[in-house]
């Protein structure tokens, strides 16, 4: 059996869906699990009083990042199959930086937000109406600035690519990373807490 | 059994991030992900293909694919750029066998090897299966079966009803893609003078009833 | 707010602890790679939810478009018939499910003691549209760029989300009456 199943063909694009909701389930369920439908707990990854975003994503990312790791080593998922989004590194940079400032202002992120509704956040609605907007806004001007960007388009480029690494030392580096991103983040908020109490 | 008493001790968090490193600490040794799933060769497998020739496919039945515009395969000419530049199946795109494996060729697509003859092709199937790639066949006969069935068909002598109407039907493909059908005993002839068709069709392998992707799959 | 009262049995329930909702939260991601060779992704979800209404609304409006046109696809299937619509419907499900099990699904706004109810509907209204910008713009959002292409070391991925907290952090010191 080889993965990933779908583009071998394994089942057609109708039953694509019916597997799109349940992973849409496992995601939506676990992002309120953590607390990811509260803005509040969200936002408060930007003053440095609770760091769940981080720990979250980061715990996610290094799984996932482990987990098609060792798949692909053992053979069983062929990772050249796995969709990688191209790089536009200034346009991406830029999108960034706007959405972190989105974020900090509405509390969400699309993906949150969703959450955040269906859980009856009157807030997660109004972000939600706030994306159609925004998402229309960009259509409607999107000729504008359609040059900017498609620029700097490098093409799929990992980050084992750009610094000539082995990708096993890659995932190390970024596990070790991850590690010493978790171990600041406790540290952090023990700090605050306590700051809090004086 | 100490170590075994403070690795129970430890906090569940601690326990997740001292799985997360030896996970990390392996990965340094374990090699490079982008191999594609390993395969087992299975010969006798790959044997029973080979015998049975499902891994073939033949001139008049790639014509017909090309002629219907089907789009679901890829077309894979091994001869040098010479040779590709001066004629080659429409459709096709050329890749050096040397350069075969790092051609972009998907391990999940229909590819269809051709050379000169037969022999390149078997290699380089044997090659692509070993990788891995799951539909490769092999166009039977390779160019020169081409240049028979499709390009330069010959009538059969004192051919029977049935005989003629396939012909009739080869002359046609046979005008579809340049070619020009031998009638006759002067076929034999003939066939050294024959020039090969200008390449009027796009080669490249694009077909326009290629499942055009409908949208990016990211956000 | 979130704290559980114990004499009352529909008191929200605590959060998980952050490490295992994110290895939950991986594993989905990684089901995802195994399955369907793609990551996650939401805001992809309402383009084509939005390319869809526009082109209702005004079809030649919305076929010359490069940016809808990238949601509408070819025209032969419903640009709403799309893997991302259908699992961010599966988002909200989920979201409710957990929520429900964890008494946490309520009917209110989010936001610090210092702003009226009014103002933090705005400024969600404007985030939401201001992230949608900055997500379109960067090809994906925390979801389709920082978790899945972070787990596959996408550089572009990896550069969205430093920029990501930075502006985030950059402008957190603005926004704290919103907050804290």
């Amino acid at each position: 059996m080889s993965a990933p199943f779908y583009k071998y063909g394994l089942f057609n694009d109708e039953v694509s869906l019916i597997v799109a909701v349940f992973i849409g389930l496992g995601f939506g369920f676990f992002l309120e699990r953590a607390g990811f439908g509260n803005g509040r707990k969200l936002a408060a990854q930007f003053y440095f009083t609770d760091m769940t975003v981080l720990k979250v994503m980061f715990t996610a990312i290094v799984t996932a990042m482990v987990g098609v790791y060792y798949l692909s080593i053992f053979g069983f998922l062929d990772l050249s199959l796995v969709y990688v989004t191209p790089t536009n590194l200034v346009p991406q940079i830029t999108g960034g930086l706007i959405l972190g400032i989105g974020f900090v202002i509405g509390g969400y992120c699309p993906g949150t937000a969703c959450v955040s509704a269906s859980t009856g956040r009157y807030d997660g609605w109004a972000y939600v109406a706030g994306l159609f907007a925004g998402i229309l806004f960009f259509g409607e001007v999107f000729h504008l600035f359609e040059k900017f960007y498609t620029s700097t388009a490098m093409g799929k480029v990992t980050l084992p690519q750009l610094f000539h690494l082995p990708y096993g030392l890659m995932v190390f580096l970024v596990c070790i990373m991850a590690l010493g991103a978790f171990a600041a983040a406790e540290w952090g908020e023990k700090k605050m807490a306590a700051k809090k109490e004086d | 059994m100490k170590w075994y008493e403070s690795f129970r001790k430890m906090s569940l968090n601690h326990k997740l991030a001292l799985a997360l490193f030896l996970f990390g600490f392996i990965a340094l040794f374990a090699g490079d992900p982008y191999g594609g799933a390993r395969t087992e060769i299975n010969t006798k497998e790959m044997a029973l293909i080979v015998e049975k020739q499902v891994d073939h496919v033949s001139a008049v039945e790639l014509a017909d694919w090309i002629i219907k515009n089907r789009a679901d395969y890829r077309l894979v000419d091994l001869r040098t750029e010479k040779e590709f530049a001066e004629y080659a199946i429409p459709t096709a795109e050329n890749i050096p066998l040397t350069g075969l494996t790092d051609a972009g060729l998907q391990r999940n697509e229909k590819i269809i090897l051709y050379s000169e003859g037969g022999i390149h092709s078997a290699q380089a199937w044997f090659l692509l299966k070993a990788k891995g790639y799951k539909s490769v066949y092999m166009l039977f006969g390779g160019l020169d079966e081409w240049k028979d069935q499709v390009l330069f068909p010959t009538q059969p002598e004192n051919p029977s009803p049935e005989q003629l109407a396939v012909f009739a039907k080869a002359k046609e493909v046979s005008k579809y893609f340049g070619g020009t059908p031998q009638t006759g005993a002067e076929s034999a002839v003939t066939r050294p003078q024959s020039a090969m068709p200008k390449l009027s069709l796009p080669t490249g392998g694009v077909g326009t009833q290629r499942p055009r992707a409908k949208k990016k799959e990211g956000c | 707010m979130t704290s559980p009262q114990q004499a009352d049995g529909f008191a929200p329930k605590p959060y998980w602890n952050p490490y295992l909702s994110g290895i939950g939260l991986g594993l989905v991601l990684l089901a995802a790679f195994v399955i369907m060779g793609r990551g996650l992704g939401a805001s992809g979800a309402f383009s084509s939810v939005v390319a869809y209404g526009v082109q209702k609304v005004a079809p030649e409006h919305a076929n010359a478009n490069a940016f809808y046109a990238e949601y509408l696809g070819d025209g032969t299937a419903n640009p709403l018939k799309d893997w991302l619509v259908f699992e961010v419907i599966g988002v909200f499900l989920g979201g409710f499910i957990s929520g429900k099990i964890g008494n946490r699904v309520k009917g209110k706004i989010e936001k610090g003691p210092r702003i009226s109810s009014r103002s933090r509907l705005i400024y969600a209204f404007l985030g939401g549209g201001l992230m949608a910008i900055g997500a379109k713009l960067a090809r994906g959002c925390t979801s389709g760029q920082a978790l899945t292409g972070g787990a596959l070391l996408n550089l572009g991925s990896w550069a969205f989300m430093i920029s990501v907290f930075i502006g985030g952090y950059a402008f957190a010191y603005i926004m704290r009456r919103q907050w804290t």
